[in-house]
């Protein structure tokens, strides 16, 4: 029996998991997702480290591995760290294990992730550098438009005319939706247009992985944004990648804590494995 | 009291950080008279240079912290940065400190730049220091011990007395006890890099460019003693060697990147003077033939170094990444590095051949953007760590 946390600290969020493994039996103990809100992130990550084990009345020595992902290197009680795109393709497969494809739009990037059915990376594709596909940049737009972050989705999906952002560029997007706010442009509009144009990148970044068919998931922050979701699936009727069911999962925020949980599992019986191959 | 790791490795950044070489010019003012010569990557036998009384100094660029431009009117676009920083620090009296420059065989670029600070700096003694093809002790072993008498001679000049045989001999021997120290750091970091991260053993051996040999190795022993006192977590990272930084040098911000993203690097060849001739030089008989000796036949392999035999390519490499039971490489070469990265598809193919997982990428020594960098590190670090048959 192997009991393992993951830690996935994103530029908005920290998010915190507890599992045990028994074989093949995977049991998802516990889970604690923290808002950073300017407060330190390695703070969080020891507090959600120790509520999360306060859940289950365990003790730090009772963990066999924990895991980091994100921007989680500099935590200093971890076993290990796993690279988000690693830890999202696996939570990826362990939430919705007919997953060919993993989307992770986090507040400061998006990434595809094409994968195999084991949560291993066959291709993946990152936005630039530039905000404008990031969770950071809708969190702005709907500051702007005095919109509460849980109202966008519902919200962009009573859009009747959507107005599309005329650059990709973060910094003019949002010199582009004052201007439309100025022009009457309803709310609605303006945010399923922002959804439009964010999905669009994805909808790209996913087809250069090279997938063709079957169910994409989102995770990160942005997961659980019903009109990027639906977004996405319109730009990928765009982009001609029809076969592609666009999904999300109620827990997909915490795909990476969840990747890294697993992982860390894997990574300690392998070790094990080692120590033992060594010893013979 | 014992020196903790902070006050050591602070004091290392403190002289890798300084482009005006006061520890120089500091050693300098100590005793009138005193002379200090520098010397370019990736190896002078400056054995010769310090039995001449002299202080050889390591200068391995601008790096991060300085602005080229000067530098940049004398090389095209598509030079490396190393010359065009070197060209810089002199260019603006940064290396004033010192009475002469060495420029070792790396490549054309270098071989170019020891030309153009002879018409620069008329003053300055300047040698292009050659280094054998052939390694037979009777054709290149002779050619080499001619090459060094030549530099004998010309310091020697320069100091206004002979250099001599014992000099020579105990110059040896002190530069033997500097690189057991060097090569015992580098057994300590690949048994437990957890405490002797390469980002702090990077900076204890760029201090070595700049200190006396005797103090440095002085202080590699401190380092080590005081890193084994440290506290410090163990993590699971995959280890790694590191290769194709033997000229122009990785920002420190690199090598820091690369350990962050996962990966203990437990061998590199930064500041390869240091380790380039394998094992002790005789510090008896003749000076100049065991030198010669040790660089025919017990130095290291790398990518300015001839091979003269095709089976031999990468065979020091394979042998580092066993040795130091390293479970991948990074190829880190400088952007426009010829050698570097003209070798590396043959090196590719001898890891292949023998399975050893790599991953590559180029820099420049100012390179500042780290992501993409830590992006490809973490990535391979997880690649080894869940998916390698080891």
């Amino acid at each position: 029996m192997i009991t393992t946390i993951g830690i996935d600290i994103g530029s908005g969020a920290v998010k915190t998991v507890l599992f045990r493994q028994d074989g093949d039996k995977v049991e998802w103990l516990a889970k604690r997702v923290e808002r950073i809100r300017q407060r330190s992130p390695m703070e969080l990550a020891r507090w959600t480290y120790d509520e999360v084990l306060e859940e289950v009345k365990l003790r730090p020595e009772d963990i066999q591995y924990t895991a980091t992902t994100g921007e989680g290197e500099n935590v200093t009680f971890a076993t290990g760290h796993f690279y988000s795109m690693t830890t999202h393709a696996r939570g990826g497969v362990y939430l919705c294990p007919e997953a060919k494809a993993v989307v992770d739009v986090g507040a400061l990037n998006g990434r595809a992730i094409f994968i195999d059915e084991r949560g291993k990376v066959l291709a993946s594709k990152m936005t630039s550098q530039c905000a404008s596909g990031s969770g950071q940049f809708l969190e702005n737009i709907a500051r702007y438009l005095g919109v509460a972050i849980e109202e966008i989705g519902p919200l962009s999906q009573t859009s009747k005319d959507p107005e599309k952002p005329s650059s990709i560029c973060a910094v003019l997007a949002e010199t582009d939706v004052i201007n439309m706010v100025s022009r009457g442009i309803a709310t609605p509009d303006i945010l399923k247009g922002i959804h439009l144009s964010m999905a669009s990148r994805l909808a790209k970044l996913l087809k250069v992985t090279g997938i063709k068919t079957g169910t994409v998931l989102l995770t990160g922050g942005l997961a659980l944004d019903t009109g990027l979701l639906a977004a996405l699936q319109e730009e990928l009727v765009n982009e001609k990648i029809t076969g592609i069911q666009a999904v999300s999962h109620p827990d997909s925020i915490c795909a990476g804590a969840i990747g890294a949980a697993l992982w860390g599992a894997f990574r300690h019986e392998k070790l094990r494995q080692l120590e033992q191959r060594a010893a013979a | 009291m014992a020196e903790m790791v902070k006050d050591i490795v602070g004091r290392c950044e403190a002289l890798f950080e300084d482009l005006h070489f006061d520890a120089v010019k500091q050693w300098k003012a100590a005793v009138p008279g005193r002379k200090a010569i520098g010397y370019m990557p990736v190896y002078v036998p400056r054995e010769i240079v310090h039995a001449a009384g002299m202080l050889p100094v390591g200068i391995f660029g601008g790096g991060d912290q300085m602005e080229v431009i000067q530098g940049d009117a004398y090389y095209q676009s598509y030079i490396c940065r190393i010359p065009r920083s070197t060209l810089e620090l002199g260019l603006t009296g940064r290396l004033d400190c010192l009475d002469g420059m060495l420029f070792p065989s790396i490549c054309d670029v270098i071989r170019n730049l020891s030309g153009m600070w002879q018409i620069l700096f008329k003053d300055k003694y300047v040698r292009y220091v050659d280094v054998p093809q052939n390694y037979l002790d009777s054709v290149g072993g002779e050619f080499y011990i001619h090459e060094m008498q030549v530099l004998r001679d010309d310091l020697g000049k320069l100091a206004g007395k002979p250099v001599t045989d014992d000099a020579l001999r105990a110059s040896i021997a002190v530069y033997n006890e500097n690189r057991r120290a060097v090569q015992d750091l580098y057994a300590y970091r690949a048994q437990k890099p957890w405490q002797a991260p390469t980002s702090e053993v990077y900076l204890v051996i760029r201090a070595g460019m700049v200190l006396p040999p005797e103090e440095h190795t002085k202080l590699v022993r401190d380092y080590i003693a005081a890193a084994e006192l440290e506290n410090r977590p163990k993590r699971d990272n995959a280890r790694v060697v590191l290769t194709g930084s033997f000229c122009e040098q990785p920002p420190l911000g690199l090598i820091k990147s690369i350990e962050m993203s996962g990966c203990y690097v437990v061998d590199d060849d930064f500041g390869l003077v240091m380790r380039w001739l394998l094992d002790e030089v005789p510090a008896t008989g003749d000076p100049l033939l065991e030198l010669s000796k040790a660089f025919l036949h017990r130095s290291n392999q790398q990518a300015s170094k001839y091979d003269e035999k095709k089976e031999d390519k990468g065979k020091l490499l394979v042998h580092s990444v066993k040795f130091y039971g390293a479970e991948g490489v990074i190829f880190a070469a400088p952007s426009f590095c010829d050698p570097a990265l003209l070798e590396r598809p043959m090196l590719q193919d001898v890891l292949a051949k023998q399975k050893i997982p790599y991953t590559a990428f180029k820099y420049a020594e100012n390179t500042g953007q780290m992501a993409p960098i830590r992006e490809q590190a973490g990535t391979f670090a997880d690649s080894i760590k869940l998916w390698s048959a080891a």
